[in-house]
């Protein structure tokens, strides 16, 4: 599914990622760990297309992302799921508005927009809230969204940055048990996070990177 | 309703002033193209009327009998460039004289039927026959002399009048043309301003819109919808009042100018004329609308 090779990525004189090779099979769950600054979001991005390698080669499921195309781009992303670290929740819009705009952007046919959008915010807990405002949730909460938005499209994929990282125990367990969930029916999970008692617990790959470098990848 | 209309009837409920500003000024180009319009019509039939409707006049020696007149009628009828051949009988020159001396029944009073002469009116094709066909006339043995009965403004001959009108009618059409040329271009821009406005605000959506798969199109959607809703909006509503108001004052202008259709007498005709106008306003909405936005939409991306 994801292919890592000698990958290189530097921010000016910073070297974000240094020399990452790694493996990841379709249908594997991985967590992604390090401490802050690693370059954990730093990969992620390298695979939704956010940011571009200095060196080294990313192929994702099948396709060498140096030879995506600008006008392409929307269609790669459209089958990968995330869940940002800032949540990136589209502010003017309402809890259920912004897990439809996901809809429609996949050209999902309206009428089953509704069903999708009940069934996504249960799972996820947001049903109370389905017609509040951004500015009127929490980071938790807002984080569920991000969840919500990523799980709506049914990705073959999903992303994960630091999707605990503003939650609770019980929420963060509840998020990553529906991970597992999710992994089970097909999906590759890649969820980035520093918490040990989340690693600890849900024993999954880990590729746990340092300072740009990878330490281990199982 | 379609995601990318719900979306932009939202950017307008938050930004009432903005919607206010486009409305008001689109509203006004097309109200003020739709006068123009009307008024280049106008002029045109005016001209055309004028145009074509040149009548000389051959008046008829006093004693001529209605064999010799209605011989020369027919030969007048059968001229390809003569039209509208009429006979006009000495009563009926009274008559016509009575009623234009109406508001002076004193001098109305003092004429007989005897001093009109009656007449042979017609029109030529075009002005260019005009010359050759009056000579022609006068040298007919029953006419004893020829003139033309329109002078306005105290021009001498109606080709005169005619060149008048059509330099009055031109200043008209460029005036107008470009007034509302001006107006165009504003409307233009104060569209151009909103929609860059819409994507410096959007910013933030945009990227987060591009980053779960949204094509150029579909980020650019409700912008075009909310633009092509201003101008359209503007188009039908502009339209709608000079429409109105040309309703109201079209009788008294259509008594004003008697016989010359300035404007078409009938209700379907009217409506038709109209019906055009909105038509050619509502594509030419559409035009600025899309214009405007994928310009908008251009600059913004250049300058990233
Ligand atoms: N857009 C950026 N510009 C400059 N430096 C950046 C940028 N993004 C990340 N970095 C740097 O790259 C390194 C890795 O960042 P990141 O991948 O976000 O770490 P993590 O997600 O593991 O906390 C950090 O040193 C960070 O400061
Ligand atoms: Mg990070």
């Amino acid at each position: 599914m994801i292919n890592f090779k000698n990958v290189t990525k530097k921010f000016g004189s910073v070297s974000a990622l240094t020399d990452v090779s790694f493996e990841i099979k379709k249908g594997e769950f991985v967590f992604i760990t390090g401490p802050s600054g690693a370059g954990k979001s730093t990969i992620l991005k390298l695979i939704l297309g956010e940011l571009a390698p200095d060196g080294g080669t990313i192929i994702v499921d099948g396709l060498d992302i140096k030879n995506l195309k600008t006008k392409d781009v929307p269609y790669f992303r459209q089958k990968i799921g995330t869940v940002f670290q800032d949540f990136k929740v589209l502010p003017e819009r309402t809890v259920g508005e912004n897990v439809e705009v996901a809809l429609a952007v996949i050209g999902l046919p309206e009428n089953e927009w509704k069903e999708r959008i009940n069934h996504v915010l249960k799972l996820v807990g947001l049903t109370k809230q389905i017609n509040l405002f951004p500015s009127q949730l929490s980071g938790g909460e807002l984080q569920r969204v991000s969840l919500a938005r990523a799980l709506v499209v049914n990705p073959k994929l999903l992303l994960a940055d630091e999707p605990t990282g503003n939650l609770d125990w019980d929420t963060s367990e509840g998020v990553v048990k529906l991970f597992e969930k999710i992994n089970e029916e097909g999906k590759t999970v890649i969820m980035a996070t520093h918490n040990m008692d989340i690693i600890k617990k849900f024993k999954k790959r880990i590729i746990n990177i340092v300072n740009g470098k990878i330490v281990t990848k199982d | 309703m379609n995601i990318h209309f719900r979306t932009a009837v939202g950017y307008i409920k938050r930004s009432p002033f903005q919607a206010f500003a486009a409305t008001f000024v689109l509203t006004l180009t097309f109200f003020v193209a739709t006068l123009v319009a009307t008024l280049v019509y106008s002029s045109s039939k005016l001209i055309t009327y004028f145009e074509t409707r040149p009548q000389v006049i051959a008046f008829l020696k006093d004693d001529t009998g209605q064999t010799d007149i209605a011989d020369l009628q027919h030969k007048l009828e059968k001229d390809t460039r003569v039209k509208e051949v009429k006979y006009v009988s000495k009563e009926e020159a009274l008559s016509i004289y009575k009623n234009a001396t109406s508001d002076n029944p004193l001098l109305g009073e003092l004429v007989s039927p005897s001093i009109f002469p009656a007449s042979l009116e017609f029109s030529v094709k075009d002005l260019s026959f005009a010359q050759a066909v009056i000579d022609q006339v006068k040298g007919e043995k029953i006419v004893d002399s020829v003139g033309f009965t329109a002078a306005i403004g105290g021009e001498s001959s109606l080709k005169d009048v005619v060149t008048r009108l059509r330099t009055i009618t031109m200043y008209v059409r460029i005036g107008g043309i470009a007034f509302v040329g001006i107006l165009g271009a504003a409307s233009f821009v104060v569209l151009l301003i909103i929609i860059s406005m819409r994507m410096a605000v959007r910013r933030e959506e945009v990227e987060i819109l591009n980053l779960i798969g949204a094509t150029p199109a579909f980020i650019r959607s409700p912008i075009i919808v909310e633009a092509l809703f201003y101008s359209l909006f503007g188009a039908f509503l502009g339209w709608l009042i000079s429409f109105i108001a040309i309703l109201y004052s079209a009788p008294s202008a259509v008594t004003y100018f008697g016989e010359i259709p300035v404007l078409p007498r009938d209700t379907l005709g009217l409506f038709e004329l109209f019906g055009i106008f909105l038509a050619v306003e509502l594509v030419a909405g559409l035009v600025l609308a899309m214009t405007g936005s994928l310009f908008a939409i251009s600059r913004v991306k250049k300058s990233r």
